[in-house]
């Protein structure tokens, strides 16, 4: 069985021909791609045609499931399992219920965070394709990469590479997954 | 980014001189005049109870723009540097907003019973709904060492007179490095910053505790300050987005503004709201939970008649206050498209200054009582007079800011951190 792709790679010398680069490959409509270089280059995520996080979604969900469980909680304590009239007040009243009520959004919505960050990224990933390529290093270094997925519904090992030569990339290779 | 120290002075619009200035003057000095003559309608206690509110409201805005300038100068901030300079122009008002505060204080002290009872100890409670008179009152003997109309007098005049120079050195600083760009007005304008924060800080919970929470002196909080100070910056970022939106309309800002200014002055109105409504919610949840009559009264003044123990009309403006001040901004503000859109914002900020008077009413007006210690409804002929004063005030605000608008650049275009604003990227 021949080893399966996990796309191709193309490496770029400047910030401005990965950025130019980055926007014809946007255009063409590929989804499953990515750019590796060695520091910010800042507008990369327009010319990628990147959408903005899903992580705020995540947050507003953990949020609300924490007002709801400090209000059920004090609900439940208060005036359920344990009925117990305290300083006059009455057995349940979101009043004194709010302070646990908000802590708990607080927290939901800081783990829901990390939480959907951790999910939306992909992480934790113990092993990557790309790590095995010389190419990385360079990525890292000094080098920009773009690296196009076989998963990407438009992949095409020929014409893929057609693109990405015709965008300015060098030592355009494929990888082993 | 050593590119980022200098901008291209000829990339700035130039500022035309008029603006409507004039036309501000006008408005105000209208409004002032339809005040007094409000006088010979309602008489002069409610044209003073308006008038408190024009000036606490307006104060309160050019406060705002104060602390906005001081908390950037303090942080180093990049992406405010391009609409510090509009903060910079409204705090000019400081002056007239102090020349505008005296007739209060002159009426006050001809009469005790328009606004500050306790500035007279033979004043009778009996016409309020109380007994006695303010000196035989046990709570407000103990509080006589600040509540006098010595204290008030000295700590208005010095609150005002520090505000007045504070603002003057901003606007001096930022406006000399226009000339010559150099990083020692920067410098002068943090060390002013470090010292003038906890000064406006004490200055300003010392006048709205004088001003407005002592009009019911009776009453304990210690989150009066905090509250004010909260209403002060919702205030001014909600007056710099209606900036930002004028001059954006007007072209001055085209190609100078970015989505991502409007996202930052967003979460800051954002997080401002939630800062707000927890400081609200603080005040009157202890409040609540201790429930001691010398400071429940506040509250239940503000839902229910003292004599009848019927619900009033201000338990309804608290229910707007609760619902408007913080779910409709929370709500209306939390998503990124609602940020980045000026026309939304324009309808948030204007949303924001409109119930932040409601909320200034709603604090100052149910002190005013009939003879049966009930409050004064919200809903009356005298509110016009609130209107009026805050059209008065405000015109003259707006005067003062358009006045100062075409005597500098429309953004700091020599301040170190310039560049970085204007190529600001979240």
């Amino acid at each position: 069985m021949a080893a399966s792709t996990h796309g191709i790679i193309a490496t770029f010398n400047t910030a401005a021909e990965i950025y130019h680069a980055a926007e014809k490959v946007r255009d063409a409509g590929f989804k499953n791609w990515d750019c590796i270089t060695p520091c910010p280059v800042h507008g990369l995520d327009g010319a990628m045609g990147v959408r903005r996080s899903k992580v705020p979604r995540f947050s507003l969900a953990g949020g609300g499931i924490g007002f709801i469980t400090g209000m059920s909680l004090i609900y439940f304590t208060g005036a359920v399992d344990y009925p117990l009239i305290v300083g006059g007040k009455p057995l349940f009243s979101p009043m004194f219920a709010f302070p646990v009520a908000y802590e708990l959004t607080i927290l939901f919505c800081a783990f829901a965070t990390i939480g959907g960050m951790f999910i939306l990224n992909g992480l934790p990933m113990h092993y990557h394709p790309l790590l095995k390529t010389d190419h990385i290093v360079r990525g890292l270094d000094d080098k920009f990469l773009i690296v196009i997925e076989a998963s990407d519904p438009k992949y095409d090992a020929a014409s893929t590479k057609a693109l990405l030569e015709s965008v300015g990339g060098t030592e355009i290779t494929e990888i082993e997954s | 980014m050593a590119s980022s120290t200098t901008a291209n002075p000829s990339a700035v619009p130039a500022v035309t001189a008029n603006n409507g200035s004039g036309k501000a003057l006008a408005i105000g000095v209208g409004g002032i005049l339809l005040t007094i003559a409000g006088i010979f309608v309602s008489g002069g206690s409610k044209v003073a109870y308006a008038w408190l509110t024009a000036m606490t409201f307006w104060t309160g805005m050019a406060l705002g723009m104060l602390l906005l300038i001081m908390i950037h100068h303090i942080f180093d901030a990049n992406w405010s540097t391009i609409i510090r300079r509009q903060f910079e122009h409204g705090v000019s008002a400081f002056r007239w907003l102090a020349l505008l505060f005296v007739p209060l204080v002159i009426a006050s002290v001809i009469d005790p019973s328009v606004l500050w009872k306790y500035f007279d100890v033979t004043f009778d409670l009996a016409s309020v709904g109380g007994s006695g008179t303010v000196g035989e009152d046990v709570l407000y003997t103990k509080k006589s060492g600040m509540l006098n109309f010595h204290f008030f007098v000295g700590a208005t005049a010095i609150s005002f007179l520090g505000w007045m120079f504070l603002a003057s050195r901003f606007r001096r600083n930022s406006f000399h490095q226009d000339q010559d760009g150099d990083i020692k007005w920067t410098r002068s304008s943090r060390v002013w910053s470090a010292v003038g924060l906890p000064f406006t800080a004490v200055t300003l919970s010392l006048v709205v505790i004088l001003w407005v929470k002592a009009l019911d002196y009776h009453w304990f909080s210690t989150m009066y300050g905090v509250w004010y100070f909260a209403e002060c910056v919702r205030g001014a970022l909600a007056i710099g987005i209606l900036i930002m939106c004028w001059l954006t309309t007007r072209g001055d800002y085209q190609g100078v503004l970015t989505k991502n200014h409007w996202y930052s002055i967003g979460m800051l109105s954002f997080a401002f709201t939630v800062f707000w409504a927890y400081v609200t919610f603080s005040q009157y949840f202890l409040i609540w939970n201790a429930n001691i009559p010398e400071e429940t009264f506040w509250y239940n003044i503000r839902e229910i008649q003292a004599s009848t123990g019927e619900v009033n009309q201000w338990k309804w403006v608290g229910m707007l206050i609760l619902f408007g001040h913080f779910f409709v901004p929370f709500f209306g503000l939390i998503g990124y498209q609602a940020k980045i859109s000026p026309k939304w914002m324009m309808v948030m900020a204007s949303w924001i200054m409109a119930i932040i008077l409601i909320d200034i009413i709603y604090n100052i007006w149910p002190a005013k009582k009939d003879e049966l210690g009930d409050p004064l409804p919200f809903l009356a002929i005298h509110q016009l007079w609130t209107l009026t004063a805050v059209i008065g005030v405000g015109g003259i605000c707006v005067w003062a800011y358009l006045k100062s608008f075409p005597t500098a650049k429309l953004i700091p275009i020599r301040d170190p951190r310039i560049g970085e604003s204007l190529t600001y990227h979240e």
